[in-house]
Order: C-alpha cells, then sequence, then structure tokens
C-alpha cells in the first residue's frame, strides 16, 4: 500500500473504501469481458463475422489490459483482490457479454459488444467524476481506460449503423491511452 | 397501483429474502432480477429499498434505464 498517497485521497473527501469498491469492480468487469470476448471473436465467423473478428480482438485486448492497469492502483490504496475468482467473477461492474443464442445473428453479436463498452464508459464516467480534481492518479488511469472504451462503444456503435464514429481501427500499438500505464 | 411509502420500499432493499424495489419520481421499479443490483446494491453507492429520483442527477446514465424494469408501485408522501 501506499499510505501516504492513500491518505492525500481521503484527506481530499473521498471515501476510498468505496471507490476501491468501485475500482475492484470495474476490474472484475475487464477480466471478465476478456473471457467473454474470447469466446465472441471465436464466434465471429464467415463473411460478416470477419469484418468484425480484428475489431473484438482489439477491444478484448485491451479491456485485459485495463484489468492490468488497474489492479496495481487497488492495492496501492490499500485494497485487494478477492481471492476467490468465482466471486470476482460475479460482482462485476457490468453483465457477463454472454454469446448470443444464435452467434451468426451479426446484430445480436454488435449488440452484446456495444453493450458491454457501453457499461464500460458509464462505469470510468462515474470514477472520473468522483475522482477529478482530488484523487490525480485514478483519475489519470480511468480517464485513460474511458478514452479507450468510448472508442470501442464507437467502433462496435458505427458497425451497427448508427453513425459514424470517427475512428479506423487501431494502426499500431494497442492501448494508445492505457500503455502508460503497463510498464 | 401499489402504494408504498417511504418505511415500506425501505423492506424492500434485496438483502436477504427481500425483493430490491427503487423508486424514481414517484414510480417503485422492481430490479430485483438486475445483475446490476445484486444484494440490493448499485455500483457500490446506491442501494435498494430507497428513492432515487435525486441520485439519478448525478449518475452517469439517466432514468431510460429504468424502462426494462417492472413498475410495482408509486410511492407516497
Amino acid at each position: 500500500m501506499a499510505k501516504v498517497a492513500r491518505e492525500m485521497v481521503e484527506r481530499a473527501g473521498i471515501n476510498v473504501d468505496q471507490l476501491l469498491e468501485l475500482l475492484v469492480k470495474n476490474a472484475a468487469a475487464e477480466l471478465t469481458t476478456y473471457y467473454y470476448y474470447t469466446i465472441l471473436r471465436a464466434n465471429l465467423i464467415g463473411l460478416q463475422g470477419e469484418t468484425l473478428k480484428e475489431i473484438a480482438e482489439v477491444a478484448r485486448v485491451e479491456d485485459r489490459n485495463h484489468f492490468e492497469a488497474l489492479f496495481p492502483r487497488i492495492y496501492e490504496l490499500g485494497g485487494e483482490l478477492p481471492g476467490d475468482m468465482k466471486a470476482f467473477h460475479d460482482m462485476s461492474a457490468c453483465p457477463p457479454a454472454h454469446l448470443p443464442e444464435d452467434p451468426r445473428d451479426i446484430h445480436a453479436m454488435l449488440t452484446v459488444l456495444v453493450e458491454a463498452e457501453r457499461c464500460a464508459v458509464r462505469g470510468y464516467t462515474n470514477i472520473c467524476n468522483l475522482t477529478a480534481g482530488k484523487d490525480h492518479r485514478t483519475y489519470d488511469l480511468s480517464l485513460s481506460i474511458l478514452n479507450e472504451e468510448i472508442e470501442h462503444e464507437s467502433w462496435f456503435s458505427e458497425f451497427l449503423g448508427e453513425g459514424p464514429s470517427g475512428h479506423f481501427i487501431r494502426r499500431g500499438e494497442t492501448s494508445p491511452f492505457v500503455s502508460k500505464f503497463l510498464r | 397501483m401499489r402504494e408504498f411509502t417511504p418505511e415500506e420500499l425501505a423492506r424492500h432493499d434485496g438483502r436477504g429474502e427481500a425483493p430490491a424495489y427503487v423508486a424514481y419520481e414517484g414510480r417503485v421499479y422492481d430490479v430485483s432480477a438486475s445483475f446490476l443490483w445484486q444484494d440490493g446494491r448499485h455500483q457500490a453507492m446506491h442501494g435498494a429499498g430507497t428513492d432515487l429520483t435525486s441520485s439519478l442527477n448525478d449518475a452517469p446514465h439517466g432514468p431510460e434505464l429504468l424502462e426494462q424494469f417492472l413498475v410495482v408501485g408509486v410511492l407516497r408522501g
């Protein structure tokens, strides 16, 4: 634990135990999403699936990176990951991104993907709102993750025909915003 | 439509066997089946059995997310 770092956050008026609960729940959401996106990506087959496969893979790997970036902060603030992985799964901040009944229904697949990202966008917006100006490190981390989740949402939203996202698939490095936390 | 007092609503806090109800702008919603309301708690900050009308103003989402839940009554008082 970073004792003084935690104290600074407390002195800024943040309920650190509540913040830790949110960070753990969102870390659970990231790791479980990584797992469920593995299944989703594996089932993105055929001509339609192929168009989505690479973007789903980028989102999958970046969500795993989000977990990797989050958990050190949890320990810095004096928290911990649950000892039981099943309990960790069940406390996720977002519902499981289960494979739809018909994986060949590309619209259903996209809906699962976009709703998972939207839950994440809401979650990190909330953490940013709570920590802005008070817990600078958690804010920086959450904002970095939020930037990537917004891009994930926009990719899938565009595939659903909801409107242009202004984005292309990533070229070059993965996790352009979060990578600084993955040293 | 069933009427709930704040005290009656508080008994539906999602703990143990109790269903999880929340109120918003006078309507009472059953959120028991929601993954995001397990044990009557939501995102470490909100509890079932309460009126969330003012809390929703600060939430990272609007009231449209409540539309998926069954309205089980109205909040009186």
